[in-house]
């Protein structure tokens, strides 16, 4: 058993207390200074924080490598996935008809040059297209998800060379009442467009 | 709880020291230099072993990765590492070594009148005679007393530093003081 609390006897402690007020010798200066010497020289290395380490490790060439190689690979899928954004849009007929309805307002507040310019595309555009010129911003809008969706459904709608030389073919067959439904049809999409003289154009061709 | 102000423990220091603070260690050495050096010398009564000793303690401390074990402190412990020093080289060199010897101390007590209040004595100053009387103290009740003395340790530190039981500390302890008292009375002139 350990008596922790020993209380000194004052007389003793005046002994202790004499011999150290008489206690002489102290190490040699050469002594001090060789053991002090040798601890600062064997000291550790102090240990680096976490920051430290990991700024440590950046510096080295194979881990550059392998955060330059993260950096490369998350910059392609923030591209990847950014630019799948307006197809996945495009694709949606829902999305298309949203985005239309979204359109039409600020286009047509907008001013004319800010339209899509349509002389390019209709010297782009076969002969029988370029009666497809638009009358109006708000058409060229209509037309424009149309066009579009045309893209990923080619058949939908006929052009409208198509439309006149199936009206020519069945009014051949003799099917009258058909060709003149298909051009009234055909004037309800074409309204601007002389479509009997380029019948009879075409019939000469 | 501590005062913001007040000095890093010894133990504190080791562990700044081994985690790369050497201004630490220099704290720790020039508050145990004296008081272990003293030891030392008073210990094995030779300054040129002593040195070595102290040498040697100081060298296997800053080399060593360990701390002071459970509830020991690190100036117990600094000094348990120069004591199993010193009686290592008592081994090497073939000398018996001293501290091991068993002594009665009932044999060698003598009645101790320093005390009694007609005897008005004081402590001689005479540094040779401090010195002869510590060399004449058998040499476990030295080592008691140095340890007390040089050390500063508590009885039960100095228990389980020489892994002698409590009371034999204090007895130890005890007649050395007495002894002590005894070859250093002056009577003081009336």
């Amino acid at each position: 058993m350990i008596d922790s609390k020993h209380i000194p006897d004052p007389d003793d402690e005046r002994l202790i207390e004499h011999f150290r007020q008489h206690a002489s010798g102290e190490p040699p200066a050469s002594l001090d200074a060789f053991i002090l010497a040798t601890a600062r020289r064997e000291a550790p290395t102090p240990t680096p924080s976490l920051w430290q380490r990991w700024l440590q490790a950046c510096q080295r060439p194979r881990w550059q490598m392998a955060f330059a190689t993260v950096a490369g690979v998350a910059l392609m899928i923030g591209l990847v996935l950014r630019s799948t954004v307006p197809h996945d849009e495009l694709s949606s007929p829902a999305s298309m008809e949203l985005s239309a309805d979204r359109q039409a307002p600020a286009v047509a507040a907008a001013p004319p040059p800010a339209m899509p310019a349509p002389a390019p595309i209709t010297r782009m555009a076969p002969q029988g297209e370029l009666a497809r010129a638009p009358a109006s911003p708000m058409q060229s809008l209509v037309e424009k998800p149309a066009a579009k969706m045309s893209k990923s459904a080619p058949a939908a709608q006929p052009s409208l060379e198509q439309g006149l030389l199936e009206i020519l073919r069945l009014r051949e067959a003799g099917e009258s009442k058909a060709a003149d439904e298909k051009l009234l049809a055909l004037h309800k999409r074409f309204p601007k467009e002389d479509l009997p003289a380029r019948l009879e154009a075409l019939q000469k061709r | 709880m501590p005062a913001a102000l007040d000095p890093p423990s010894d133990e504190s220091l080791l562990t700044r020291y081994r985690n790369g603070d050497k201004a630490s260690f220099e704290v720790l050495y020039a508050r145990h230099r004296l008081g272990l050096y003293r030891f030392l010398v008073s210990l094995s009564n030779k300054a040129e072993l002593a040195e070595e000793v102290f040498q040697e303690t100081w060298l296997s401390l800053i080399r060593s990765t360990t701390q002071p074990q459970g509830r020991a402190s690190f100036r117990t412990w600094l000094f348990q590492i120069a004591r199993n020093r010193l009686i290592d080289h008592w081994r090497k060199h073939g000398v018996h070594n001293p501290l091991h010897d068993s002594y009665d101390e009932q044999l060698h007590v003598q009645p101790d009148d320093t005390n009694s209040p007609e005897q008005q004595l004081s402590l001689s100053r005479d540094q040779a005679r401090l010195d002869a009387a510590l060399q004449a103290l058998p040499e476990d009740q030295r080592e008691v007393f140095l340890l007390r003395l040089h050390g500063d340790l508590e009885l039960p530190q100095i228990a389980a530093l020489t892994g002698a039981p409590l009371e034999t500390v204090k007895s130890r302890l005890r007649y050395a003081q007495q002894k002590l008292h005894r070859l250093l009375a002056e009577e003081v002139p009336a």
